[in-house]
């Protein structure tokens, strides 16, 4: 099979890459990325456990192919902090057990960034709904929400820390 | 082991790595060399297979499939199950051949080589047709597959109020968000596998005995492990093809489950029918119960559903004390994808069914529910006629009353649903573990592997209070049959009970050893020497706990029920740690919701699966579930650590409660899970 060429930001980083044009975002992302904290729950784009940002955006990435993210902006879990920090919202995770197998978490996270980038005081029902493309067996979902909420608080408490910074 | 894209250090459990996308699940494996497997599958119920063409199938590898795993009967014989469909499919779903290729995509490219040609037959697709037709399997005189009785027969007694009802759980699928997966690599003569699992010692006991091969030439590691529910504590067909696989190309062999092949393939729970019929008195005592109990088995005996039937026939009272009781169990054959532990796993069945029974007898004396209940216990410790032991219940349901605050409930809505029941988790024969305490660091692992429980939690815990040694440098690694000799696994509400049990039997062990070397015992003492002890700690006393639901609901025009509050008082025992209880019990009451109301998995006439997706088998959504309330008691067990089960208990005591507050605010007699809107408008 020929190779299609593209080229895209993936989590901060230009990357020129040759792939299948029938590859899956999520594959790309993973095997040639080795990007694997994006993961695969389902084939019918039901659970979102491979939700990534494109363009500031959640989406799927087993719904799309890897070419059609040609010339855009991926971020995947892996780019949302970097190094030994985290972000806001990965602590709020860990701190009110809004996990117990991982495995939905990658995209429950990805989700909420995009949830609290729009709307940064959300109501436990926009939660709800937010996340309701993403699903979760193990929790039944409240500790989820009450880590986006503490998430959300914790992102604003940061945002008045940084303003403070600038403002002495 | 060079080639591994992990280290050692990668193996441990560590749920902070899940919030940075830095897990260790068995997709995440990269091997150089690997080959990726696909399976081809029947696409009929019940079909002779009149030739096969292509890829690796029956008629090279012969295996037949080992029974291991949770409530595993070694002793069924004609209707275990071949490795690959040979002669015959008996199910949807049933490996026929397997194709491997140097990507995934090039294996499902090779699935079109494979020429199969089938000839169509009547499948046998409900419980009933199982008793009425011909046997599915050459060699066996019916489809039922087993059958047992618990407690004696007895003359009906002359009560004035007899009750007669049928009541059912519809199959539900595990549905994991992370389906199955195996990596195997054999090389200079060690079979290497990585699986995503409950229980490493099981899928080594299965691949040996498939396989025939020499126990100290398999090592079975396990993956981060993303939920299981009881679909992966077993061993399955795939991880037989993928081993043989890999010692035949002498290449690592992945696979990894699509959610159709999950829907289809991995054993579903449920699928339970029974009869029952109570005898009572005026006040509500409940003088004897007979029952007839059918497991939908599915195509093979492999695997829990030949067990089921007396277990759950064993449970059928309760808590209740209940004299005289006999309950007849069946699983019967059908061709469907075999039958397998669901979270409960015969225990939500069992009280499913008396729990209906006992709504039904409180609607018929107009009594509360919650005194009928409390006509039927004790502040006695009770034998039940079926074999079941239970502490005095009494005083552990009147707190739960309160607890609950049912009372009040009762009197403000209309649509309110109790539900009480004994938790019997799956103690025996025990659990192991191994402590090895070198370079000041003290390293775990357990027979039985954590799939999401947090078994690292209580781990350190038990380390730090019998070794006083801090926390911070215990580490619990996943389950790996290189590092215990021995082990059972996780499943049945048991790792808490005999995980625990174990670790503090290994703790105490090393500490003798110190005291011995040195006079006396020091945290100290310890870190500056090296030990290693594995033990395997027997449990053969069950351990039962009680727990107690509360739901209530509103129904909406369009027969959509609304979850007004959904509580929860169970005994956990000593909770090891607050959290991880507390979110293993929220978790498991979305499930116990999930069966009541959305989950099924949907057979037609043909025996095609007619589920397609992992929503249409109704897994719950953030938007369709409440806020759960969860209280605890903690009485403490006879263990040394004073640890009970709770992973069950949720799935058990939430469907009876929720399904009791919509019968009542419904109007409607409801027997089957899941409820569906329809029933309850028409
Ligand atoms: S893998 Fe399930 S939605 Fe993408
Ligand atoms: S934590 Fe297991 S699926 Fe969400």
């Amino acid at each position: 099979m020929s190779l299609s060429k593209i080229k895209l930001r993936i989590n901060g980083k230009e990357i020129e890459a040759e792939v299948e044009p029938r590859k899956l975002l999520v594959h790309f992302l993973r095997e040639d990325m080795g990007l694997t904290g994006t993961h695969v729950g389902c084939d019918t784009s039901n659970c979102g456990a491979c939700t990534v940002l494109l363009d500031g955006r959640a989406v799927k990435s087993c719904t799309m192919l890897a070419v059609q993210a040609d010339g855009r902006e991926v971020t995947t879990i892996e780019g949302i902090s970097s190094g030994d920090d985290m972000h806001p919202l990965q602590k709020a995770f860990i701190e009110k057990h809004g996990l117990q197998c991982g495995y939905c978490t990658s995209g429950m996270i990805l989700t909420s960034f995009w949830l609290l980038s729009k709307n940064n005081n959300p109501t436990e029902e926009e939660i709800r709904k937010a996340i309701s493309g993403n699903l979760c067996r193990c929790t039944g979902y409240q500790s989820i929400v009450e880590s986006i909420k503490y998430g959300a608080q914790l992102m604003k408490e940061e945002e008045k820390g940084e303003q403070e910074i600038r403002v002495r | 082991m060079t080639t591994l894209n992990w280290k050692e250090g990668d193996l441990a459990y560590d749920s902070s790595l899940f919030v940075r996308g830095k897990g260790h699940f068995v997709d995440d494996l990269k091997i150089p060399g690997t080959l990726y497997m696909s399976v081809l599958r029947s696409p009929y119920a019940r079909a002779r297979i009149l030739s096969i063409k292509g890829g690796i199938n029956g008629s090279e590898l012969k295996a037949k499939m080992a029974s291991v795993g949770e409530g595993a009967d070694p002793s069924q014989t004609v209707s275990i199950q071949p490795v690959f469909a040979t002669g015959y499919v008996n199910y949807v779903g049933e490996p026929v051949a397997a194709v491997f290729g140097d990507d995934r995509y090039k294996a499902t490219d090779l699935l079109e080589n494979v020429e199969v040609d089938y000839e169509p037959m009547k499948p046998v697709v409900t419980i009933d047709d199982a008793l009425r037709l011909p046997p599915i399997h050459e060699g066996m005189k019916s489809n039922i597959l087993v059958q047992s009785s618990r407690g004696s027969d007895f003359k009906d007694p002359d009560s004035p109020i007899v009750l007669e009802d049928t009541l059912e759980n519809e199959r539900v699928a595990t549905n994991p968000i992370e389906p199955r997966g195996i990596v195997a690599s054999y090389s200079d003569g060690m079979l290497n596998v990585w699986v995503s699992t409950q229980s490493v010692h099981s899928i080594k006991d299965g691949l040996v005995e498939s396989l025939g091969l020499r126990p100290d030439a398999v090592r079975v590691m396990q993956t981060d492990t993303g939920g299981a529910f009881g679909s992966k504590g077993g061993l399955y067909p795939e991880y037989v093809i993928a081993s043989y696989a890999s010692m035949k190309y002498g290449r690592p062999v992945k696979w990894i489950e699509t959610r159709r092949e999950h829907l289809s393939s991995t054993n579903p729970g449920r699928g339970v029918r029974g009869k029952v019929k109570i005898f009572a008195e005026r006040d509500g005592r409940i003088m004897g119960l007979k029952g007839d109990v059918l497991v939908d088995a599915g195509a093979y005996g492999t695997g829990i559903a030949s067990f089921s039937a007396g277990f759950i026939a064993m449970m059928m009272t309760g808590p209740y004390s209940i004299e005289n009781g006999y309950v007849i169990g069946r699983s019967v054959l059908t061709n469907k994808v075999p039958q397998g532990p669901y979270r409960g796993a015969g225990r939500p069945e069992a009280s499913f069914f008396i729990e209906r029974m006992v709504d039904l007898l409180a609607d018929e004396l107009k009594m509360d529910p919650a005194d009928v209940r409390l006509a039927n216990m004790s502040d006695k410790p009770f034998t039940s006629p079926l074999g079941m032991k239970i502490e005095p219940a009494k005083p552990f349901f009147e707190s739960a009353v309160r607890e609950l605050e049912y009372r009040r409930e009762a009197k403000l809505t209309n649509g309110v649903g109790l539900s009480f029941f004994v938790l019997v988790p799956a103690v025996y024969p025990g659990e192991s573990a191994r402590i090895i305490v070198k370079d000041g660091m003290v390293k775990v692992w357990l027979g039985g592997n954590s799939h999401g429980q947090g078994h690292e939690n209580f781990a350190r815990k038990l380390v730090n209070e019998e070794l006083g040694v801090p926390e911070s440098i215990v580490t619990l690694f996943r389950g790996d049959t290189g590092m215990t000799l021995d082990g059972v696994g996780s499943w049945g509400s048991r790792s808490a009970i005999v995980g625990g049990a174990a670790i503090v039997a290994a703790c105490r062990k090393i500490k003798r050893k110190v005291e011995k070397e040195s006079g006396n015992y020091s945290p100290e003492l310890l870190l500056s020497g090296s030990y290693d002890e594995f033990v395997y700690e027997e449990q053969k006393i069950p351990l039962n706990s009680f727990g107690a639901n509360l739901a209530t609901v509103e129904i909406g025009k369009l027969g959509n029920v609304k979850i007004k509050k959904c509580a929860a008082y169970y005994d956990v025992g000593r909770a090891l740690n607050r959290d991880m209880v507390i979110g293993q019990i929220q978790g498991g009451m979305a499930q116990g919701i999930g069966q009541t109301l959305h989950e099924g998995l949907y057979y037609n006439d043909d025996g095609q699966l007619i589920t397609s997706s992992i929503s249409d088998a109704g897994v719950p959504l953030a938007e369709d579930l409440p806020n759960f309330t969860v209280k605890i008691a903690e009485h403490r067990s006879s263990l040394p650590h004073g640890a009970k089960g709770l992973g069950e208990s949720p799935t058990i005591g939430v469907p009876t409660a929720l399904i009791r507050a919509i019968e009542v605010a419904s109007g409607k007699r409801l027997r089957k899970t899941p409820v569906t809107p329809e029933e309850l408008i028409q």
